[in-house]
């Protein structure tokens, strides 16, 4: 499925996101990479305290969409963007903008657990540390690593390496290092993609609890997840927004061709 | 409201760009002690000099008219007249081959640059000559005229190129001015060659041994372990194992097979490490492509493997060639002579060799000896320039051949 | 063919076994002569075997080698790795190439050499400035050693740096890390292994290298940590010793093997600790 007959020109959109309850605004992103345009004019608005999926086929730019987010793309050689990612009324591309300050305030966690080689302890410091933080580190560290559900199996092993954990609690101490900067987003790509089912579903249930006090966008080639996880849903494909809404009709009752052929298993 | 930009931020830019740059000096510092080293080796193997000559201190135009060629020859017998003797006398000299080699072995015949003034002359000088004077290049350049005008009557104002062709063809000598390169120079590549008769085969066998036959098995590990412990060893104990088994025990005497035994032994790592990075890049696929038609594993190795490992063999070799042509202290040890008035004649003959011969001149203490030093050093540097050129070369263009 | 192979192999055992031995016969005997003792050999603090009134103590040649050593750490250490941070945080391709290469032709300068520019360029540069400076002297020898073993430390640091994989680096970038901060919170940690690694090879040289301490640091035996003094070094004392004309087995010829073996076990040590180093504390990232 690659020729670009049978997207709309239009997104579209059931029950869309009034304004006051965004957490992003992301209005006619384009992203290319060198010549190669990845992402075509995608205007999403993303709730806050709420699970938003995006799902789509492989090369849709649902992970490239992401890391336009919190401007990790810059660190690409050759990559530009046009539009704009507004976060809570600022705009996160503009002129005087420090992608450091973004990411900073936008926590990430990556397909495959990457801990630092350090203690559990440091690696969840790493993030406040970063920024210079002066107050109890204990404490703050206790409370990422229970949000993360994670401290009842860690606390009395904090200093030792994070390394000597398993897949899915590498990955649960990945989620309390970027809880620990006290981020109101997070971004997920992929989040459980590299864990066995039990570990997957531990993750999940997390998320569950996170949209509490976070608002959370997960990228997610897993449908049967999306469905599971997330209150709302984005279906891209060759770097276009084709339909979001809320996930239960976007699953039972697609609007647009394309997407009743993704979900129903048909490509992808 | 966020801040996301401002202040804070713009210091941060420039903490980093400030960073990149400190971290940026020591790699400039370091490439500057290359570039001065290069600079003043050059310069210093050039000197302004004001001499006293024993002979008649008179000097020759590089040509007359259209007679470009001045032959040794014919510039001895322009300073034999100069010198006062008739052309009679002048024939039965140069006729008479005993006095020719007299003559050659105390005198020099040499292009200098620049001669009382007068660019590009060809100068007789002697052993006898009294050095009054030795100055620098590029002090001498300010102080020309000065030097000319306080030059006592039948003194010479000469700028020395120490570096010349006359350089590689004299022996070495207790005068600095007749001194040459021509025993370290055989010496050196006589040493060479046998070190690359011998080190090839071992350190290629030994590869091969490790990479092809060897299974993981105590001996191999115990040959890892050595080789590995064998690279971090001074070379000046590999003097000491030089002296004690070959020059010593075997009874070889200081002589040029016992340096370049010992030398073999220092260069067969480096040999090793580049010959098993060379087979292990030689793909799997074609090794089972050869078992598959039926070769055996000797067979394999050299028809197959080998040849595909060539490549980075050579540059292995060539950066042992240069290890080698550098080493002092190995050699010294062993007993490269102090002073080797002629070139070594075999492998069995007592022996000096280019980097030795720095060593001596350098530890001379006398300022015109330096220059012959640096002249020695520029040689070295040329054809080590010469050899990693290659090496370069080489490991670039099969780089990713596969 | 494959028994001719392993002889050639064998060869790399016979060497080492060769170095021991030519090593431990001369040693015994030297410590089994009535003149030497070991107390006098490891604390005293004259060193005249070559001299009618013979003295056997090793701590100014050991005081000599360490000082050297020490200014040579402190130049080619820091500089060292400074470049390694450049060549793999910041360099682009193209640039990292050449100036490897130029540090690898750096590193391939013979150190006769070194010597001479440290004897004829550094020392009289230096003695402009300090007062008291002899004109062989530790100094001159340990600044230029510096440089020798900045390759060293550089190139084993870079890879090790480099080693440090992309996903620890995007979830430094992810936590909003500044380039400074990801080098010095997750790139150094990471590589510390490789770079003490290569610090302690870079130390392993240094106590072994001859030339550029016979030419511009002298042959006088001194106890001393003033490093205007001129000295002398264990490898420098060997060269001496093989150079003058000392008869075999005669007590100041076995000197020079006693000084050798001390010489040989103290860059044995630091090679096996180097080794040690990077096994125990090879960062595993998976």
């Amino acid at each position: 499925m690659t020729d670009t007959a049978g997207i709309p020109a239009e997104t579209v959109r059931t029950a869309p996101v009034p304004p006051e309850e965004s957490a992003l605004v992301i209005t006619g992103l384009s992203l290319w990479y060198g010549g190669y345009q990845a992402i075509h004019d995608v205007s999403l608005t993303v709730p806050r305290n709420q699970v938003t999926a995006l799902i789509g086929a492989s090369g849709s730019g649902k992970s490239t969409l992401l890391r336009s987010i919190n401007r990790m793309n810059d660190l690409v050689e050759g990559v530009r963007v046009e539009g704009s990612v507004t976060y809570d009324g600022v705009e996160l591309y503009g002129p005087d903008v420090d992608p450091v300050e973004v990411r900073r305030r936008i926590g990430m966690v990556f397909q495959k657990p990457n801990p630092f080689p350090k203690s559990i302890y440091e690696n969840v410091a790493f993030g406040p540390r970063l920024m210079g933080f002066r107050g109890d580190m204990d404490a703050l560290v206790e409370r990422a690593l229970r949000e993360a559900a994670l401290w009842d199996e860690v606390e009395d092993k904090l200093r030792s390496s994070g390394l000597g954990l398993s897949g899915g609690q590498q990955q649960r101490l990945c989620i309390a290092r970027a809880l620990a900067s006290d981020p109101s987003v997070i971004l997920m790509d992929e989040p459980t993609s590299a864990l066995d089912p039990i570990a997957t579903d531990r993750i999940e249930r997390l998320i569950d609890d996170l949209k509490r006090d976070y608002t959370v966008l997960i990228v997610t080639h897993n449908m049967q997840q999306a469905g599971r996880v997330s209150d709302r849903t984005a279906f891209m494909h060759l770097g276009r927004l084709v339909e979001e809404g809320p996930t239960d009709l976007i699953f039972t009752n697609p609007k647009h061709e394309l997407t009743e052929r993704y979900v129903s298993g048909r490509f992808g | 409201m966020l801040d996301l930009g401002g202040v804070e931020a713009r210091r941060r830019r420039r903490r980093v760009r400030a960073f990149e740059a400190a971290v940026f000096v020591p790699v400039l510092l370091a490439l500057a002690l290359l570039a001065t080293l290069f600079f003043d080796v050059i310069t210093d193997s050039f000197s302004w000099q004001v001499i006293a000559p024993h002979n008649s201190g008179r000097s020759f135009a590089f040509a007359e008219g259209f007679a470009f060629h001045r032959t040794w020859e014919n510039v001895v017998r322009l300073e034999l007249l100069a010198q006062g003797r008739t052309p009679e006398e002048v024939d039965a000299l140069l006729a008479d081959p005993e006095a020719r080699r007299l003559f050659a072995a105390r005198n020099r015949v040499e292009l200098m640059p620049w001669v009382d003034g007068l660019p590009l002359r060809w100068l007789v000088t002697s052993s006898r000559d009294d050095h009054v004077a030795d100055l620098p290049l590029f002090e001498g350049v300010g102080r020309r005229r000065e030097l000319l005008a306080s030059a006592e009557p039948g003194q010479v104002v000469l700028l020395n190129a120490w570096l010349d062709w006359s350089f590689f063809l004299k022996n070495a000598s207790r005068s600095p001015a007749m001194a040459g390169l021509l025993p370290a120079l055989v010496g050196s590549l006589m040493l060479i060659a046998l070190v690359i008769l011998l080190a090839v085969p071992l350190g290629v066998g030994t590869a091969v041994y490790l990479e092809e036959y060897a299974g993981d098995t105590p001996f191999s590990r115990l040959v890892e372990l050595n080789l590995s412990n064998l690279a971090g060893v001074p070379s000046v104990v590999y003097g000491i194992l030089g002296l004690s088994v070959f020059v010593r025990l075997l009874g070889l005497g200081p002589v040029i097979l016992a340096g370049a035994l010992t030398l073999t032994l220092l260069v067969v790592p480096v040999v090793v490490v580049a010959a098993r990075e060379a087979i292990r890049s030689v793909p799997d696929s074609l090794r089972q492509a050869a078992y598959g038609l039926g070769a055996t594993r000797s067979q394999v190795v050299f028809r197959v493997v080998l040849p595909g490992a060539v490549s980075g063999i050579t540059t292995g070799v060539i950066l042992a060639v240069a290890r080698a042509l550098g080493e002092t202290a190995p050699l010294l040890v062993i007993g490269a002579a102090a002073f080797v008035p002629r070139p070594p004649a075999g492998p069995l003959s007592p022996f000096t060799a280019i980097p030795i011969q720095v060593y001596n001149w350098v530890s001379e203490n006398d300022v015109e000896f330096t220059h012959v030093a640096s002249a020695a050093i520029v040689v070295l540097l040329l054809v080590l320039g010469v050899l990693y050129s290659l090496a370069f070369y080489l490991r670039r263009r099969y780089e990713s051949r596969w | 063919m494959r028994a001719l192979l392993l002889a050639c192999a064998a060869l790399s055992v016979l060497t080492t076994f060769g170095v021991v031995a030519a090593l431990v016969g001369e040693t015994a005997a030297f410590f089994a002569d009535p003149a030497v003792t070991f107390g006098e050999f490891f604390t005293s603090t004259r060193w005249t075997p070559l001299f009618a009134d013979k003295s056997f103590g090793i701590l100014p040649l050991l005081s000599g080698t360490f000082l050297v050593t020490a200014i040579a750490l402190a130049v080619g250490v820091p500089l060292g790795l400074a470049s390694a941070v450049y060549l793999s945080e910041f360099a682009p391709p193209g640039r990292r190439r050449r100036v490897t290469g130029l540090l690898e032709l750096l590193a391939g300068v013979p150190t006769v050499v070194l010597g001479y520019f440290a004897l004829l360029f550094v020392t009289p540069l230096l003695q402009r400035v300090i007062p008291g400076l002899n004109l062989f002297n530790a100094l001159s020898a340990g600044l230029v050693m510096g440089f020798m073993i900045l390759p060293t430390v550089s190139s084993i640091s870079t890879d090790a740096m480099q080693a440090v994989p992309s996903s620890l680096r995007q979830a430094a970038y992810g936590l909003g890390a500044t380039k400074v901060q990801l080098i010095f919170r997750v790139v150094l940690p990471a590589a510390l292994s490789g770079i003490v690694a290569s610090v302690v090879l870079a130390m392993s040289r240094a106590v072994g290298e001859t030339m550029i301490v016979s030419l511009a640091a002298g042959q006088r035996p001194l106890f001393t940590f003033d490093a205007r003094e001129t000295i002398a070094t264990m490898t420098s004392f060997i060269v001496q010793a093989a150079t003058g004309d000392q008869p075999a087995g005669s007590l100041a010829s076995r000197s020079l093997y006693a000084v050798a073996a001390t010489l040989f076990a103290i860059t044995l040590l630091l090679n096996l600790a180097s080794q040690l180093v990077v096994r125990r504390y090879r960062e595993r990232y998976e």
